[in-house]
């Protein structure tokens, strides 16, 4: 009986290499119920919750870096921004063709080179932990600053409108991005769509060398990994992910302004993946949508005390919840896992 | 037999500090080699530098006929020096499975499937009734010895071992040496040992070298180097 026990409790107990198994599972879940929501609500819910979900992929951008890698980065904003720009700056040339792809495509390609010359100067020369958050605190600043100085380019404090396009689908026709619920519809796939993918490669060799990395670096050097290539990868992924996140905040909101590269949309990204829960994936993408939905609705209702809500919020989750609402969701399911176990035997 | 590593003039000077004068050492692939001295002596100091994490002020370092001497800590990892560290490094927060599963990533070979080879690390290493325990829920001892399977993940060719019997009970400390003693059975891989503990020292049964103030006090068979006077004198104490 003693014997069975413990046998159990090692049974029970799993590392944090493998990304828990229900996660996908959970996504699933979250998407088919995010498809739903326009069927149900209408107007003003159809027209914004595309936004939180780009934010949810921002949001995911820092999930797989500050979970995976441990590395804390307050530059998302900056190659968000990147990508929001690079996108109006493709929309408003003249390609003679519909460049909206070319658009997205160079957006997720500059947030990923911007991240990955950062990334390979700051990780070969060995900066670490606070050194590099700093170095990307810089990252924010100067994307904001270069926004407003290079007003011929990208409309300075005015920003700058990006017309919602047709998406072209060769000869079948396109499909104009117009209407909100096309919008949506059109939105929530490649919301999904980046989440498996990170997903996947986080499953994959790349994602348990950077728990390793995060893990005991160290250790990591002394087996015979590249640790400063594979932190650059994953900080160029990390880009790449917030650039795309970038090209369709430019695209849905039509707008695209210099405040999307501060310090401060920065911070707000950091929040939403602490509140969200930075060890999983799918935390940090549901923070990124419930938080700037709270923000959103906060604002609305107590304009004056919302920042100062949500600052108590996090200072609760930073306190209380250190896994944030991931690692409190997984803790409530194996605590009523574990007393359905013994109500059993 | 070949030679795997060879040791010429090595010193290492820190500002003011001689930690190793001329030390000159070689030995033979699938063969054990131990390294005594009292603290201070520089045996990891002597260790740091054929792994790679000290640069030595003098002298050369060949693998297997090359000269590594500049090379960093990852590309003498990848030709097969790894080290084991004083303190066990693994990776705590996760099971020991899956500290297999990290080490073994990119050691693709197709006669020998991953999944079969960290089964039988996991034997080699006594850990194959707990794959899926936290590293951190392991004994001091037993985290050492999923150190040294972390160095056998990896396509291992000489091991580097800082006191891997540091914080061991009797009875672990006796496995270890009968574990070193197994790794070697085949002569493809070779060990390098540094140990406080004389009665694991004897039991590794191997050739040992004595470090005294940085030098090379003696070298010889463990019962040769036991009854030398200067060796009593400096280290044993009898």
């Amino acid at each position: 009986m003693t014997q069975d026990l413990v046998s159990q409790k090692v049974k029970s107990v799993s590392g944090r290499l493998s990304v828990p198994s229900g996660e996908p599972a959970l996504a699933v879940v979250l998407f088919a119920i995010l498809a739903l929501i326009p069927v149900v609500a209408g107007g003003y819910i159809v027209y914004v919750l595309p936004q939180y979900m780009i934010f949810g992929v921002l949001a995911l951008s820092l999930g797989l870096l500050w979970g995976y890698v441990g590395i804390l980065s307050f530059g998302q904003a900056a190659f968000f921004a990147v990508g929001a720009y690079v996108t109006g700056i493709v929309m408003g040339a003249d390609f003679g063709i519909n460049p909206v792809y070319l658009a997205v495509l160079a957006a997720t390609g500059a947030g990923c080179l911007v991240a990955a010359i950062a990334g390979y100067f700051l990780f070969s020369a060995g900066v670490r932990a606070t050194y590099f958050v700093l170095v990307t605190l810089a990252l924010s600043i100067m994307a904001e600053q270069i926004a407003v100085s290079q007003s011929q380019i990208t409309g300075g404090w005015n920003g700058m409108y990006v017309n919602r396009p047709e998406l072209p689908f060769g000869p079948i026709g396109s499909l104009s991005l117009g209407g909100d619920y096309v919008m949506y519809y059109v939105v929530l796939p490649l919301v999904a769509l980046a989440y498996f993918i990170v997903r996947w490669l986080m499953a994959a060799r790349f994602g348990k060398v950077l728990v390793g990395v995060r893990e005991n670096e160290d250790r990591m050097i002394a087996l015979g990994f590249g640790v400063p290539f594979y932190k650059t990868a994953a900080f160029a992924l990390s880009g790449a992910v917030a650039g795309f996140a970038g090209a369709l905040y430019a695209l849905h909101s039509s707008f695209v302004s210099p405040s999307l590269g501060g310090v401060l949309f920065s911070t707000e990204v950091v929040v939403w993946v602490a509140i969200g829960g930075r060890l999983s994936l799918l935390g940090a993408l549901v923070g990124g949508i419930i938080v700037a939905s709270l923000s959103n609705y906060l604002s609305a209702v107590a304009p004056d005390t919302w920042q100062l809500m949500l600052g108590v919020l996090f200072i609760i989750v930073i306190v209380f919840f250190k896994r944030g609402l991931a690692g409190a969701v997984s803790d409530g399911v194996r605590l009523l896992t574990a007393q359905r176990g013994q109500t059993n035997e | 037999m070949s030679e795997v590593l060879r040791a010429e003039g090595l010193s290492k000077r820190f500002t003011g500090i001689k930690a190793n004068e001329n030390v000159s050492f070689s030995m033979e692939a699938g063969s054990i080699r131990a390294i005594i001295g009292p603290n201070g002596a520089g045996k990891t100091t002597f260790l740091s530098m054929i792994s790679g994490h000290l640069p030595p002020t003098t002298g050369k370092i060949f693998h297997k006929g090359q000269d590594v001497t500049r090379m960093d800590v990852v590309k003498r990892a990848r030709r097969g020096i790894l080290r084991k560290f004083q303190t066990p490094s693994v990776f705590d927060e996760l099971s020991v499975y899956e500290n297999l599963e990290i080490a073994v990533l990119g050691t693709n070979r197709a006669a020998d499937p991953r999944p079969a080879r960290i089964r039988s690390v996991l034997e080699t290493v006594r850990l194959a009734d707990r794959p899926d325990a936290l590293c951190k829920h392991l004994s001091h001892g037993q985290r050492q010895w999923l150190e040294i399977g972390l160095l056998l993940g990896r396509n291992a060719d000489l091991l580097l071992l800082d006191e891997p019997t540091a914080g061991m009970t009797a009875e672990e400390t006796a496995a270890t040496a009968s574990l070193i003693k197994e790794l070697t059975k085949d002569h493809t891989l070779s060990v390098i040992v540094i140990e406080h503990d004389i009665d694991f020292i004897r039991d590794l049964e191997a050739p040992v070298m004595v470090l005294h103030l940085g030098e090379v006090l003696t070298e010889g068979s463990f019962d040769s180097v036991a009854n030398d006077q200067r060796v009593r004198d400096v280290y044993l104490g009898t």
